[in-house]
């Protein structure tokens, strides 16, 4: 196999991997809102599910929990889902990731002053006015750092889905490296991984300088 | 009577704050209000401003209750959409200022009246630019709180719970957060207001400008009101002995 080959077969792989990457992003980074949200519930017993559901996604590794959500169906009941490898996958990196940001939204949520919350009452705000005119806003600006890293550690967790055997760019180099013996495709996934995040954080950095007009 | 609060009740977790409390405010009218640290001031202002929620007695704006005790002694509030529509007769201006951050100076002034209020923007702007104006801050239009010093902050916040054109102003010690030197220039923005005859309750710890600008004072100690009356008969010739002994610590 010429190195070109090797290139352009493991660039379909990064392609799929920046959909996994992609696809996590547009599921999770609402979805851990609701879960923020529903953590703050007035009732126990979501506040307690929702506990729960974060210390699992957090105490156990996120290999684990996608051959879980690969092989659960099957092993737990019996059901055979055709074309399942794929929404598994997604799935699994959705509520893991979800529970991360989960926790950075509740986070910074928590460290807007009570100070605003006041403030916005006595003007009059609805709490729903309050939320997205006044918090929300603040809140992104200071998550900002923390979701950065978190959105690197994604661009780099889409290699586990290789416990899937998911045809992404690291499934991919670990085949060609033993069908061809060369630890070439390894260093190809290496750049491809690094280039990914430059762009990556040269994104959230634009995104990061975009509001400090204010602090 | 613009506010006229009733038997007011409030504890915290078994501490009585505020013991039978009433008094009332009527339209044009400054009332200062004095006393120790821990004597239930700020929570008086937070009880009329619904920021804490009172156990008995009755609190109406213009004549009409917010909340009042029903038959079994307990205090009962009109609904939540009731009360925004109260929310609008007061403003309140806080210690701390609480301006918005990310919002601009002008955005500070016009966002609650679009919002809340519905006012046009043409019409919230006008009213933002000469509130600026008058707080002598016009320049600060485009410029972010974090940007302003203290003074300015706070005369950003006075301009911001006036833009509602409320028929009250509420100020919980608007001056304490202030360097010394800060503190002349927000005082004379209230004395102004004084002037105006708007309606305004002043938490403060400046007895001096509490002598000068009120019409009421009210001295507050232990959660009940010991002693009110002119700036000239509580200040000139307080008649308790409490009311005393506190005011002869700014004397000297
Ligand atoms: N949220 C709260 N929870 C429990 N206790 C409270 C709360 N708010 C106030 N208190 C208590 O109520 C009492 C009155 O407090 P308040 O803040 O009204 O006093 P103040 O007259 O404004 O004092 P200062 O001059 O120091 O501002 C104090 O003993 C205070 O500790
Ligand atoms: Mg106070």
């Amino acid at each position: 196999m010429t190195l070109d080959t090797m290139i352009i077969t493991m660039s379909a792989g990064m392609l799929e991997a920046m959909k996994i990457f992609g696809l996590t992003l547009i599921g999770s980074l609402p979805f851990g809102m609701v879960i923020a949200l529903l953590k703050k519930s007035r009732f126990a017993i979501v506040r307690g599910i929702i506990s729960a559901y974060i210390s699992i996604i957090r105490g156990t590794p996120l290999m684990l929990q996608l051959l879980a959500w690969y092989f659960g169906p099957y092993y737990l009941f019996g059901l055979n889902i055709g074309n399942w490898r794929f929404p598994a996958l997604i799935v699994g990196f959705i509520v893991n990731y979800s529970a991360y940001f989960a926790e950075i939204y509740r986070g910074g949520i928590e460290s807007i002053p009570v100070g605003q919350y006041e403030a916005a009452e006595v003007l009059g705000y609805t709490p729903t006015q309050t939320f997205m005119r006044i918090i929300l806003p603040q809140v992104i600006k200071r998550i900002m750092p923390s979701v950065t890293n978190e959105v690197i550690t994604l661009v780099k967790d889409t290699s586990l889905a290789f416990s899937l055997a998911y045809a992404e760019v690291f499934s991919l180099a670990k085949q060609i490296s033993a069908s061809q013996a060369s630890f070439t495709p390894f260093v190809i996934a290496g750049v491809f991984y690094f280039v990914a995040n430059y762009l990556v954080e040269f994104i959230m950095n634009r995104i990061e300088k975009s509001m400090d007009y204010y602090k | 009577m613009i506010l006229q609060m009733s038997n007011i009740r409030k504890q915290f977790d078994g501490l009585e704050v505020l013991k039978d409390i009433s008094f009332g405010v009527d339209s044009g009218e400054v009332v200062s209000i004095i006393g120790p640290s821990g004597s239930g001031k700020s929570t008086l202002l937070r009880c009329a401003t619904f920021l804490e929620t009172i156990d008995g007695g009755e609190i109406r704006y213009m004549g009409e209750a917010a909340a009042r005790t029903d038959a079994s002694g307990h205090a009962v509030y009109v609904s939540h959409s009731e009360l925004r529509r109260f929310r609008s007769y007061y403003g309140l201006v806080f210690q701390q200022f609480n301006l918005f951050p990310h919002f601009s100076i002008l955005r500070n002034l016009t966002d609650a009246p679009m919002e809340v209020q519905h006012r046009s923007r043409e019409e919230a702007m006008e009213t933002a630019m000469d509130l600026l104006r008058k707080m002598g801050i016009e320049d600060k239009a485009d410029a972010y709180p974090y940007q302003l010093s203290g003074g300015q902050q706070q005369r950003v916040a006075i301009a911001r719970a006036l833009a509602l054109k409320p028929e009250i102003l509420f100020f919980d010690e608007p001056t304490s957060a202030l360097d010394p030197e800060l503190t002349g220039e927000v005082l004379k923005v209230i004395r102004q207001l004084a002037e105006e005859n708007m309606t305004m309750v002043v938490v403060t710890h400046e007895m001096s400008f509490a002598r000068a600008v009120s019409n009421r004072v009210l001295f507050m100690d232990g959660g009940v009101i010991v002693e009110q009356g002119s700036p000239e008969d509580v200040f000139g010739n307080p008649q308790e002995e409490r009311t005393r002994r506190f005011l002869s610590v700014f004397e000297r």
